[in-house]
């Protein structure tokens, strides 16, 4: 019931087309073997952060000369100079590897301009995690603290495995911010451009995998529950993580249709062994007119030649 | 509120950058060696993760110095409606960036302009990209 509630809030706020979906007029239109059509590219780009910053407090939602604001801070202070202003070094301005021009967060707020994309708990805020967790955590920062003695030291987004906003869960992130959903009658494909993963979803109820098999992106099983595909994702590996989830999530995704341009992405994060209670976010997509690009991301990655070139260097240096 | 907005966003930004590069850029390219290069572009590279512009540097005394310069993902230029033709081989550049941390000729490409000023990927709106069509709410 909370879910319905929040789906028809989102969808008043995502203007054409929701006016209908408000009044439950709106309806998905069907494939030809009579599901709900979800099919498409998908935009899910936005500046609206994943957490509310602290200091919004319990302001959920910005009015709109706050969001206007907001929108043009956010975009100027991304293209600053970060050489020379406000105290921030030539290593700040490295990390950030080049100027805006490169990047693709697109430049506008969700269009109910909430101050986060996680839904609940209601500060807008990953929970807190568990002592498990923060020790998890203090081991990857030390790996990550010393040169890589090889890739398997590196992300493996750097390893053009798995991206940032690769999933799961799709998240809005710096570039690559599509998803372009397909449909047969057992199977739900979802495409991301980011490392250009396919995941095939079975819809068809067949059993999850043992618990021992453990993957990349866990094993998703689909099933409709009305207008909305529910995907639910376990067997996830622990060499991956989505911020600081373990093997042993728990993910929940919902995808609806709520108006001929618009589908709601929903994900709940149920880690009981790493966050101190479960969290939900949810993130508009946007009919994207435009193709997906091939992201082959192993293709040209020199970048990781030189990340373990400059690692051995930092090693030779430390040696004199 | 004016006030307090803007410097809510401005610490989110700054803490959030750094973490969103798809590869560590601090890992490959050392902030203490900021660098200038100008020079003739030979080839672009349109592959993935990063696209490479290659350009030849003639030093004081003639010599000719090959340097790499790492960029985005073509996927992104391609969508702000750069092509192949938008960067002719034997253009003039100037490079902003930092040098790889082990002394090699790779920079990475933080701002890049012509040999007259113009900057190569003209902007607008602050956030240095043109409008890209996608987004019809776009101004």
């Amino acid at each position: 019931m909370i879910y319905r509630i929040r789906l028809v809030l989102l969808a008043v706020a995502l203007g054409a087309g929701a006016s209908a979906a408000d009044k439950g007029e709106f309806k998905a239109p069907r494939t030809p073997w009579g599901d709900p059509d979800i099919q498409g590219i998908w935009d899910f780009r936005t500046i609206t952060p994943l957490e509310r910053p602290k200091a919004l407090g319990d302001k959920q939602v910005l009015s709109a000369d706050e969001a206007e604001e907001f929108q043009a801070e956010t975009l100027a202070v991304r293209n600053k100079d970060r050489r020379t202003q406000d105290g921030l070094s030539t290593q700040a301005d490295v990390a950030n590897a080049y100027n805006q021009f490169w990047w693709d967060y697109g430049n506008q707020l969700t269009e109910d301009k909430r101050t986060s994309l996680v839904v609940s708990p209601a500060d807008g805020r990953i929970p807190a995690p568990t002592p498990k967790a923060k020790e998890r955590y203090a081991g990857i920062r030390s790996r990550r603290a010393r040169p890589a003695h090889g890739p398997e030291d590196r992300g493996a987004f750097e390893r053009c495995i798995l991206g940032f906003n690769a999933g799961p869960p799709y998240t809005p992130s710096a570039y690559n911010n599509n998803v372009h959903i397909l449909q047969t009658p057992d199977h739900v494909v979802l495409l991301i451009e980011m490392v250009h993963d396919a995941r095939i979803v079975p819809i068809d109820a067949r059993p999850p995998l043992p618990g021992e098999i453990r993957q990349w992106r866990g094993d998703a099983r689909g099933h409709w529950d009305g207008d909305t595909l529910v995907v639910e994702s376990r067997n996830f590996s622990d060499k991956t993580s989505f911020r600081g989830t373990g093997k042993n999530l728990h993910l929940i995704e919902r995808f609806t249709r709520v108006a001929p341009d618009r589908v709601v992405y929903e994900y709940t994060i149920n880690d009981p062994e790493m966050f101190t209670e479960p969290w939900t976010v949810a993130i508009p997509m946007k009919w994207n007119e435009q193709p997906m690009y091939e992201y082959a991301c192993h293709e040209g990655n020199y970048a990781m030649e030189s990340m373990l070139a400059g690692a051995r260097a930092q090693e030779a240096a430390e040696e004199k | 509120m004016r006030t307090k907005l803007a410097v809510v966003i401005a610490l989110v930004v700054a803490v959030a950058a750094p973490v969103i590069a798809h590869h560590a850029f601090s890992a490959e390219f050392d902030a203490k060696r900021p660098l200038t290069l100008e020079g003739k572009v030979t080839k672009m590279e349109w592959i993935n993760p990063h696209a490479w512009i290659h350009i030849d540097v003639t030093k004081e005394d003639g010599a000719v110095e090959k340097w790499m310069v790492e960029g985005g993902t073509p996927n992104t230029l391609l969508r702000r409606g750069f092509t192949k033709n938008s960067l002719a081989i034997g253009s003039e550049i100037k490079v902003d960036g930092y040098q790889a941390k082990d002394g090699s000729m790779r920079a990475n490409g933080r701002d890049l302009t012509f040999k007259d000023g113009r900057k190569l990927f003209l902007g607008s709106s602050g956030t240095g990209a043109p409008k890209d069509g996608r987004d019809k709410t776009e101004r």
